[in-house]
């Protein structure tokens, strides 16, 4: 008994003394880092990463924050790219402006032509840094006009993700799967039944571009508006045709489930095995192999048939630097660009992602080579996008009217499962989004 | 003559401080979008080029624009009507002296408390078709499976229920504050002459419940022309524009193609339509209102 109390009172007086240390030394600590903020040069960085993206990010500005002691990177989620892109509209060029934004891929031309940026070659040709160590594809999309504008961070690609155990049950091989639509198409049917579906695309534009490119077609004319201003859409010839016949044939066969327009709606939708392949981003990929109660396979964007493989367009979003704010500041953003696209980091990106490397002698590195062998499907990504011929399809267009043009290409994808026409819905589509290109041109 | 200038500027003083704040937050904006709505803008939304009507012009030739008219006065009418008539049930129910009443009343009016993001998201739930309790409940009486917010048939009739238990617990409160004003002697009065419950309430109730029926109803109609968050949350204006409402129209215009000259010619039209109804209203309307 006597011995009873006294442990618990030794315990108590350790607990005590414990707590009362812990305070002191985190008094400390608050007091350095206030003294230290003083001189930090702060760095206000927007992004929108959100869920496990947004962990990962933010243990890397943690990293880079205590890897110097003059910069200190204030990590900022803004809601998704098209919020982000809103709120800066807003500050733009006001002392509320962020050093540092992270805008999609389609933001591109408007950034450019929203004049409140500086490009990041002025930093690359006065430091001399050496931008082909940087993945070849990637270099060629943030190339315009021979100034790279920003500075390329999460680049993703599209990707067809399957249950393995769903084409065990349906008596398909689950290591090989389809890569053209006809075998999508008869893979689809055998996976349909009791209510659950083979195939499904999300309403979002992104995967119509892609499996345009993927073909070789292109989205709008001037090369897919980097020759010149495009005037005038391009995708609704035979690539694009094919796609919405795709959709079209394989909905009326009852083997398409349409998921609607919510990410999140189409990753539950797999999860619970309501359809057994869809396409998703390449940043997904992490986040699915993990949560995925069954065996989960990556493969490449299926083409058509009798079609030569193009390769994809780089998704994702990079890094831009905002013209108004102090010098210091955009040499320190600078710096931190610097240390995101180092292969280091961009190995670690890449593994906790499905991002690819930026850097693809990250893939060199122990911690990819080790985690390539947890989750080969990360593998599958980089391999799809190294096998990428550049041509002006795979470059990817350059139009300042992006939002609408997916808006108009979302409405035709799901008017296709109102039974309208493939052919009807491309031209209407395009029929739109000309005349977004016409008025965009009077501003 | 110089008595009448000084009433004036002294009338004048007593009106300024709300005049200045219509100012600054009703007649400036609103004289800015009817100017921006005749100009091109550029992607922070500083007018380029005059173009004069071309925006109304374009817009009355838009397929997208007739669809969103369509959905907009669809949308009132799913909307409105069952909102007024289901919380006026509940408020003749809950008008009642009965015991536990009090309970009844906290019920019906709690969707009051419920923010749109809130019940926005716990609506898409119940409609989500893999797990939603909807669909589970009508397969469980042999139904089929259906996709509520994907199918053109259904989605605006969906966001509409949504939005009608959303905007019953306003509407209940307003309603049961009317009842509980009708002078009590008036159905004692009835009762001695040996009025039906029925007749009470044709004879009674509603004439001296109308101002108040008015209100809301003006109200209701007003913010069905403005509902925006549900929208945006459960379908974001598809399939197909069929829940793409003005309002929704306008905002992705505006703040998502950054076309803010297009977006304020809407905007116009969107006031010129509120205001229509709204005199509509006054001059037809209020001829029943009986004001005691």
């Amino acid at each position: 008994m006597k011995k009873w109390i006294s442990t618990l009172l030794i315990a108590s007086t350790l607990v005590g003394c414990n707590s009362g240390s812990d305070e002191t030394v985190s008094k400390t600590n608050d007091q350095k880092d206030e003294e230290q903020q003083v001189q930090k040069t702060e760095v206000v960085f927007w992004h929108a990463m959100s869920g496990d993206l947004e962990k990962a990010l933010n243990e890397i500005v943690a990293d880079f924050n205590a890897s110097q002691s003059t910069i200190e990177v204030k990590p900022v989620f803004q809601g998704t790219y098209e919020e982000a892109l809103t709120k800066f509209n807003a500050v733009a060029g006001t002392k509320d402006s962020p050093t540092l934004m992270q805008t999609f891929e389609i933001g591109t031309k408007y950034m450019i032509e929203s004049g409140k940026i500086e490009p990041v070659q002025k930093f690359i040709d006065e430091e001399g840094y050496d931008v082909s160590q940087w993945e070849k594809n990637i270099v060629n999309y943030y190339t315009v006009n021979g100034t790279i504008y920003s500075m390329p961070f999460n680049s993703s690609t599209p990707v067809l993700i399957y249950n393995k155990d769903a084409f065990k049950e349906a008596g398909l091989d689950p290591e090989k799967p389809p890569m053209t639509y006809s075998e999508l198409k008869a893979a689809a049917k055998q996976l349909t039944k009791d209510g659950k579906y083979g195939f499904s695309i999300l309403n979002y534009g992104w995967f119509f571009e892609q499996m345009l490119a993927v073909q070789g077609g292109l989205y709008v004319n001037e090369e897919n508006g980097r020759k010149g201003e495009a005037t005038e859409v391009a995708f609704n010839g035979k690539e694009g045709l094919r796609v919405f016949e795709l959709i079209y044939d394989m909905y009326n066969e009852g083997t398409f489930y349409n998921v609607g327009q919510n990410w999140d709606d189409m990753r539950a939708a797999f999860q619970s095995g309501k359809m057994a392949m869809y396409l998703d981003s390449s940043a997904g990929v992490r986040t699915i192999v993990d949560s995925a109660p069954f065996q989960v396979g990556v493969s490449y964007l299926p083409i058509p048939d009798d079609v030569e493989r193009q390769g994809v367009i780089i998704g994702g979003a990079s890094l831009w630097l905002m013209k108004d704010v102090d010098e210091e500041k955009k040499k320190a953003a600078w710096e931190f660009m610097k240390y995101v696209t180092t292969p280091e980091v961009q190995a670690k990106w890449h593994v906790n992602t499905g991002y690819f490397a930026v850097n693809p002698s990250a893939y060199d590195l122990p911690i990819v080579k080790e985690q390539w062998e947890k989750y080969p499907q990360l593998m599958v990504t980089v391999n799809q996008l190294k096998e990428t011929k550049a041509t002006p399809a795979t470059q990817g267009a350059l139009i300042s009217i992006f939002p609408q043009a997916r808006q108009k290409i979302v409405s035709a994808m799901e008017s296709l499962y109102q039974g309208v026409e493939p052919k009807e819905a491309l031209e209407r589509a395009a029929n739109e989004i000309n005349r977004e290109l016409e008025m965009a041109k009077k501003r | 003559m110089p008595h009448t200038v000084k009433r004036v500027i002294e009338g004048g003083m007593y009106i300024l401080p709300s005049l200045l704040l219509f100012s600054i937050f009703v007649f400036y904006p609103m004289i800015r979008t009817l100017y921006l709505s005749m100009h091109m803008t550029d992607f922070q939304g500083n007018p380029t080029t005059y173009v004069g009507f071309e925006h109304f012009v374009y817009l009355f030739e838009d397929r997208n624009f007739k669809e969103s008219m369509k959905a907009t006065f669809l949308f009132v009418i799913y909307t409105v009507p069952p909102t007024v008539i289901i919380s006026l049930c509940l408020a003749l129910l809950a008008n009642e002296k009965l015991r536990g009443i009090q309970l009844f009343r906290t019920f019906f009016s709690s969707t009051l408390g419920m923010s749109v993001a809130a019940s926005s998201v716990i609506w898409m739930f119940m409609y989500n078709p893999a797990v939603g309790v909807i669909n589970k409940i009508l397969i469980a009486l042999g139904g089929e499976e259906r996709q509520w917010l994907l199918n053109p048939d259904t989605a605006l009739a969906a966001v509409a229920a949504a939005t009608v238990w959303m905007n019953i617990g306003f509407a209940f409160l307003i309603l049961l504050g009317g009842l509980q004003n009708i002078d009590s002697t008036l159905y004692e009065s009835a009762e001695i002459i040996g009025m039906s419950r029925l007749y009470q309430l044709w004879r009674i109730t509603l004439p001296l419940l109308s101002p108040t029926l008015f209100f809301v109803i003006t109200v209701s109609l007003i913010h069905a022309f403005q509902t925006f968050g549900q929208i945006d949350i459960l379908t974001k204006g598809g399939p197909m524009n069929t829940t793409t409402v003005l309002v929704y129209s306008i905002y992705r215009e505006a703040f998502v193609n950054y076309n803010f000259g297009f977006a304020s010619a809407q905007a116009i039209v969107l006031f010129f339509i509120v205001l229509i109804v709204t005199i509509v209203q006054f001059t037809f309307a209020e001829r029943k209102v009986h004001y005691q």
